[in-house]
């Protein structure tokens, strides 16, 4: 009897138990965003020709609330360019990945504002609720709700769809992913998916090499395969071949085949891993397969 | 960044190359003895720069149905934790002995486990362990190896893509203290025999990147 007692006590205090907190990658916290003064690990280093001029860099706080939610949260974020031309400029909206603040991506952030030359288009990035300096606890819905808030500071500052092109990088995918598929504020024109997951269920599988289900893990519902399903816009996919986190056969491939849209495009980078890309394509390549991407269709 | 990404996956990829405990009941017991264990271990990996099993604990019982078969089921404490019941419920069955020297045995299961929080994920592997065991000098403790495999039917995996691996093959070695009433064992092994550990989410440590070493520790009581 005490020992039946002790199975159900258990069962019971470990149905309450979750993984998905242990998913984020938010611990690396920091007082101020240095951008280029930051001196910790960074995927790649810039050099002075692609500096960004001090009025083009403007950092945000915004609003964010996601569904269910009775309060709001306050996310920092960073536009690079313009903001009074943002109402006739196009803007790359940028979703990074799961590496702890915007100081790790700056470099990314400040690539893109080269994309077809110097700063022709405008770069938002965000820090997702509980990195960098964005309050509250990273959640699945409340990262999709901080990519929202984005959009409504772009819409608010005359964006309109056709001029909005959603890139997502790693964890990143999945907000570009879900946001293009389900629009809210905005509906992004174009998607550039950099290294994207699968779903939880591609990770899982991989890695135990049996059918298993990817709730046995998490309650994350991200499922890019599926969700590109539902996303019409031109897409261009790129991802290392040697991605040692996310393979691109399993993940990235699976998104690519399961897109059915009006215009497609892969670029796999040979040799490179999950974190390697831009460095290994080479900058002038990377910005131009982006480039020639964002002026078709 | 892909190291630091890969730290926070750990407790995702607690069933990452499965076996998470050490082989159950080498020699079968005797007729209507009992005994119970507890065990510790599991796949090696690399972690924060320093190689460590993954902390998997599992409780187990078995029961001496004749001198030759004993039932065992066991709950993995581990996996429980992060709510998912895990089991396992087989038997080992002698099939060859010459007592105190030599013998080999085999030990049929089933893997089941039961997502508790969504109540979505029923699964049961079938799984198989043959075992061949040698007393040194005679003496009550012995040496054991042995090959065990985990077995997927499923035809199809996630996005319906074909599922390619279907067999899951493991090697291990192992000796077992042998006291009155209590029994020490160490196994080491060599899971997910050829099969490659990358690209994944864990460091595993392996052989020319292909499978993982296990490190198990078990303390068994009879009575």
């Amino acid at each position: 009897m005490r020992f039946t007692l002790l199975i159900l006590l258990s069962i019971f205090i470990s149905s309450c138990l979750k993984l998905d907190s242990n998913l984020y990658n938010n611990t690396n916290k920091i007082k101020d965003y240095q951008l280029d003064d930051y001196t910790g690990e960074q995927d790649f280093i810039l050099d002075a020709s692609y500096a960004i001029p001090t009025a083009f860099i403007n950092m945000l706080s915004l609003s964010s609330q996601a569904s269910g939610e009775t309060s709001a949260t306050a996310i920092k974020a960073i536009y690079i360019g313009d903001p009074l031309k943002i109402i006739t400029d196009t803007i790359i909206l940028y979703c990074h990945g799961n590496k702890g603040h915007m100081d790790f991506y700056w470099q990314r952030a400040k690539l893109l504002a080269h994309v077809n030359g110097k700063n022709r288009y405008g770069v938002l990035m965000m820090d997702y609720r509980g990195y960098g300096l964005s309050e509250g606890k990273p959640t699945e819905e409340g990262m999709y709700a901080d990519v929202d808030a984005c959009m409504k500071w772009l819409k608010e500052k005359g964006v309109t769809n056709t001029r909005l092109i959603i890139y997502g990088f790693s964890l990143g995918t999945a907000s570009a992913t879900e946001l293009t598929a389900n629009p809210r504020t905005l509906t992004p024109s174009k998607i550039i998916l950099e290294a994207p997951f699968g779903s939880a269920a591609v990770m899982v599988q991989d890695a135990s090499q049996l059918n298993m289900p990817a709730d046995y893990f998490t309650n994350l519902k991200i499922d890019n395969a599926e969700e590109i399903k539902k996303v019409t816009q031109p897409f261009l996919w790129i991802h290392g071949t040697n991605d040692n986190f996310l393979n691109y056969k399993t993940h990235g491939q699976i998104v690519y085949n399961n897109y059915s849209g009006s215009y497609k495009e892969k670029f796999l980078v040979d040799g490179a891993d999950h974190s390697e890309v831009p460095a290994k394509m080479g900058f002038t390549t990377y910005l131009s397969v982006l480039g020639n991407f964002i002026r078709k269709n | 960044m892909t190291a630091i990404i890969k730290s926070t996956f750990i407790i995702v990829c607690i069933y990452f190359f499965q076996n998470c405990a050490p082989s159950r009941f080498i020699k079968p017991l005797e007729k209507k003895q009992q005994a119970a264990s507890f065990s510790f271990g599991g796949p090696m990996i690399q972690f924060a720069g320093a190689p460590i099993p993954i902390p998997f604990t599992t409780l187990a019982y078995g029961y001496g149905l004749t001198n030759k078969v004993t039932g065992f089921g066991s709950l993995h404490t581990t996996s429980l934790l992060f709510g998912n019941l895990q089991s396992d419920i087989g038997t080992t069955l002698k099939l060859f002995e010459i007592e105190n020297k030599f013998g080999l045995s085999a030990s049929p299961a089933l893997q089941i486990a039961y997502n508790i929080r969504n109540t979505t994920g029923f699964r049961v592997w079938p799984s198989a362990d043959v075992n061949t065991y040698f007393h040194i000098m005679e003496k009550p403790s012995y040496i054991y190896a042995g090959a065990n495999s985990w077995f997927e039917f499923s035809k199809y995996k996630a996005h319906n893509e074909i599922q390619q691996r279907h067999v899951i093959p493991n090697l291990h070695l192992g000796y077992m203290i042998v006291k009155p009433k209590w029994q020490h064992q160490f196994e080491l092994s060599y899971l997910g025999l050829g099969i490659p550990n990358k690209p994944g989410v864990v460091d595993y440590i392996g052989i020319s990147g292909k499978g993982t070493l296990g490190f198990y520790y078990c303390l068994i009581r009879k009575f």
